[in-house]
């Protein structure tokens, strides 16, 4: 364990680059679905909500030190319901494994390469994926924190659109009432998911608790704010009539400008963003395989690390059609809002309740 | 067996001149071997007739005519003694400068015991007989007297060094012009010459059952973590072989990834360099019969790193500095983004350069791969030719690849003027970085990038550049990360990676070596506060 320890720097850096995914792309489109131009405030909210998660999570690790997520429910629920859950909680995170590979795909078949097959853009992503998750959680960490850099030249890009933006779009604000802008920010929620690795990953940082937290209700924080500012801009870029046609307003902005040197900046943007979608693809596998290793009794995560690896290409070649695409993106999403933010609440109260504690942890 | 009654006939030349020097160079060889153990063991020499000895010292040899064996009767008490060295490694004049003559050239009669007073220095007593045949392959003469319990050796090698010159694949504009060759000692002359520190360790290593390669194996006692100098060190000594012959042998034996493209060692013909680091806190290694140095452990920018940058005012080091890095980038991916980009992403490029590229891609037969691997083999052609090729004959190389081939391709349509292009700056890109060893990993790797873009554009590099980021954030080299400054990032380290900080900013040794002093005690400008 000794030598797989992160700093709490490198949780912060594997909470942001887990957090900024595939949702990006399309968040300020399916926020306007349901909370018209309001949508930048229901992320907000989302925001908000996120932190109750995270610090219910903290306080959950807090409580077992040093332990997995898949090693704190057993201890909370007993051996038997323990293994179930810990099944459970693997096939949850697979699945958001599988959701992500199905959403890159399907933005990369749309806008990089028409004609490849599908399984071929797949696969390459889950050999990269398997190839990381091969490793321990700080060379990941390290790796993490040296991409980083690269969000600010996505952030410079989407900058670029100030030339050309409209605020009187945004207004008036609020004008689809405060029950819808709230009710809609559970679709935002589902595109901070992130923050939830900080179940697996929270074991390995030798940072104090009380670093952790603000770490990662930062990163999460930096987060909402980068989000915020996204669609933000692209509602300001935009008319409320347009965004309903463009199902991926950032690139269709992007695709808009053109520098001298650049024609398609949305290429160039695509090419950055799919590093940022690599990462959450690690994270999630990596903490998949941590699933799979406790469930079958493994020596280290990496045994386990290929079957999950092919098992998650196989399942996301399924859906082929974008109706198909968009049924999985909704059920797993709503799984995801319950497992990822809503249960560790649940098992928080547990724990409270139930008086479970570790030997040894810091609060009492 | 010869005997001489008049020694004297020996001596080719009279007045043979006093080679004091070269003698002085082996004496730290022989101080490892040198025991003083006085005890008659089983392997010791025992009472036998000096003739027994003789045939019995012998016998090992096989039947060697090399071996020569000279028996002498001094004239001032009648006592014998007979000389043995290997005529080949030996240097005849020293011989008879540094043993006959004292013997016999004094006109008062001096016996064996008073001219061992007086070569006491390079004169070393041995018991054991088993050192024989070492001291004897390490170029000494060996003295056995009528007193048969032991014998003596004296180093008398002959000297086979070529003169000390500037490598020629480290070429700097400014600094020092001096380079290792292929001895041992003087190698670590040029070292010790730089630091003149009692902390500077020199520990010899010997490998090779039958070469008895030595190496040195250096660094600095109060800066290098001493866990590195035992890795080293334990590395060397598991190694096994029958034959040793060159660096690159102990490389691939003691390195960590055998399998991966990057060197993991930085291998250097500079003292200076080399003095640089040892003063980091890393361990260097030395070697007899090769004027190449490793140095260990080192991270990815090491090899990046030239003298000439801290000779440059820092501004211009800098701007060098980065540029080598780019030419990193440059040289790995840009042949893979030109391929990228005409075979998958036509629309990235601005609206002035389509009709451009179009036109001059229009009447090309070939996809963009078959050329980009075409120029590349062609270059790398080209570039093993003239390393081959006497340089007399490199210049009609130089004409014949670039104008006739560069050319002729062009006007014959098979390759594009743009990949030509292309090709040129790829190759000078990966000619800059100051190692041999980092450019030919880098040059090996362009080619599956290159394929890699042939077939997923775009996200075929990324994919290449996030495997091989990765590779080298997982790589170690004796327990230190390979891509220090940045993985694990330590922001006062890229004070000398991406640029090269002034010096009174370098003050501290970098972090992945784990110096036993972190602080080198930089303090340059200490006029400039009061």
């Amino acid at each position: 364990m000794n030598s797989h320890t992160i700093t709490h720097r490198q949780l912060f850096f594997l909470i942001v680059q887990t957090q900024i995914g595939v949702g990006v792309l399309s968040l300020p489109f399916s926020l306007f679905t349901k909370a018209k131009i309001d949508g930048w405030i229901s992320l907000i909210i989302a925001g908000l909500f996120i932190q109750f998660s995270i610090l219910a999570i903290w306080k959950l690790c807090d409580r077992f030190p040093h332990n997995t997520i898949y090693e704190i429910l057993p201890k909370l629920m007993g051996k038997n319901l323990g293994l179930v859950f810990n099944f459970i909680y693997t096939l949850h995170f697979a699945f958001i494994s599988i959701l992500i590979l199905i959403m890159y795909n399907s933005i990369v078949g749309k806008w990089i390469l028409f004609e490849t097959p599908h399984w071929v853009i797949i696969f390459i992503m889950t050999a990269v994926g398997y190839y990381f998750i091969t490793s321990s959680p700080r060379e990941i960490a390290r790796f993490f924190v040296i991409v980083t850099p690269l969000l600010i030249v996505l952030f410079v890009f989407i900058l670029y659109a100030y030339t050309d933006v409209h605020l009187l779009y945004i207004f008036p604000v609020g004008q689809t009432g405060m029950l819808t802008i709230i009710k809609s920010s559970s679709d935002a929620v589902v595109a901070l998911l992130g923050f939830d690795a900080s179940l697996v990953f929270l074991a390995y940082s030798n940072g104090t608790p009380a670093k952790n937290i603000k770490v990662i209700s930062f990163a999460s924080f930096c987060i909402t704010v980068l989000y915020a500012f996204i669609v933000f801009t692209t509602y300001i870029f935009f008319n409320p009539a347009e965004i309903i046609i463009v199902p991926e307003p950032v690139l269709y902005m992007l695709k808009a400008f053109s520098f001298s040197i650049i024609e398609r900046t949305d290429l160039v943007f695509l090419s950055i963003w799919i590093i940022s979608v690599a990462t959450s693809f690690i994270s999630y596998l990596f903490i998949a395989a941590k699933g799979v290793q406790t469930l079958f009794g493994l020596n280290d995560h990496q045994k386990g690390a290929p079957y999950v690896a092919i098992f998650c290409a196989v399942i996301a070649i399924i859906p082929n059609e974008k109706l198909e695409v968009l049924m999985w993106n909704k059920y797993i999403s709503l799984t995801s809002l319950i497992f990822s933010a809503l249960f560790p609440i649940v098992l928080l109260l547990i724990a409270v309740l139930r008086k479970k504690q570790e030997k040894g942890a810091a609060s009492s | 067996m010869t005997f001489f009654k008049k020694p004297k006939k020996l001596v080719q030349t009279k007045n043979a001149p006093e080679n004091q020097d070269s003698s002085h160079e082996t004496n730290s060889q022989d101080s490892s071997q040198q025991t003083h153990s006085q005890e008659s063991q089983p392997g010791g020499v025992q009472n036998l007739s000096l003739n027994e000895i003789l045939t019995k010292v012998k016998e090992p040899f096989s039947a060697t005519e090399d071996l020569l064996t000279h028996e002498i009767e001094l004239p001032s008490d009648k006592s014998r003694i007979a000389l043995l060295y290997i005529e080949s490694i030996v240097d005849k004049q020293l011989v008879q400068s540094m043993i006959l003559n004292p013997l016999f050239v004094t006109d008062k009669e001096i016996n064996f015991n008073s001219f061992k007073q007086m070569a006491s220095i390079d004169l070393k007593k041995h018991t054991e007989m088993k050192q024989v045949q070492e001291l004897l392959l390490q170029s000494n003469t060996l003295i056995f007297t009528d007193d048969t319990t032991c014998f003596y050796a004296m180093s008398t090698p002959v000297k086979t060094q070529r003169d000390i010159t500037e490598p020629d694949n480290e070429t700097i504009i400014r600094g020092a012009h001096e380079g290792f060759i292929e001895n041992l000692s003087m190698n670590l002359a040029l070292v010790r010459k730089r630091l003149k520190t009692p902390r500077l360790t020199v520990k010899y290593l010997q490998v090779g059952k039958e070469t008895h390669t030595t190496i040195a194996l250096l660094y600095v006692d109060n800066i290098a973590n001493p866990e590195h100098v035992k890795e080293v060190e334990k590395r060397i000594k598991s190694i096994e072989a029958d034959a040793v012959y060159t660096p690159g042998n102990i490389e691939e034996s003691i390195e960590d990834k055998p399998f991966s493209f990057f060197p993991q060692m930085l291998s250097t013909e500079r003292p200076d360099r080399v003095a640089a680091n040892l003063m980091e806190g890393r361990v260097a290694l030395v070697y007899d019969t090769s004027p190449t140095a490793h140095v260990m452990p080192v991270n990815f920018f090491s090899f990046y790193q030239s003298v000439d940058d801290y000779n440059k005012r820092w501004h211009i080091g800098s701007f060098f500095r980065f540029v080598r890095i780019m030419g990193f980038f440059i040289a790995m991916g840009l042949p893979a983004v030109y391929i990228a980009i005409v075979s998958f992403h036509f629309e990235v490029i601005p609206f002035g350069l389509i009709l451009l590229i179009k036109s001059s891609l229009e009447d090309i037969p070939y996809p963009p791969l078959f050329e980009a691997l075409l120029m590349e083999l062609t270059i790398e052609l080209i570039r093993e030719a003239s390393i081959r090729l006497p340089t007399r004959i490199g210049s009609t190389i130089a004409i014949v690849g670039g104008l006739v081939i560069g050319d002729a391709v062009v006007k014959a349509g098979l390759v594009s003027n743009l990949m030509i292009i292309v090709v040129a700056i790829t190759a000078i890109a990966a000619y800059i970085v100051p190692s041999n060893e980092m450019s030919a990993a880098v040059r090996i790797l362009r080619f599956p990038f290159m394929v890699a873009a042939a077939t997923l554009g775009f996200l075929g590099i990324v994919f290449g550049f996030l495997i091989l980021i990765f590779h080298l954030c997982k790589l170690y080299t004796f327990g230190s990360p390979y891509f220090a400054p940045i993985a694990p990032l330590n922001l006062a380290d890229l004070k000398d990676a991406f640029i090269r900080a002034p010096f009174w900013k370098q003050n501290t040794r970098p972090k992945d070596v784990t110096a036993q002093k972190v602080d080198n005690a930089n303090h340059t400008r200490k006029w400039d506060k009061s």
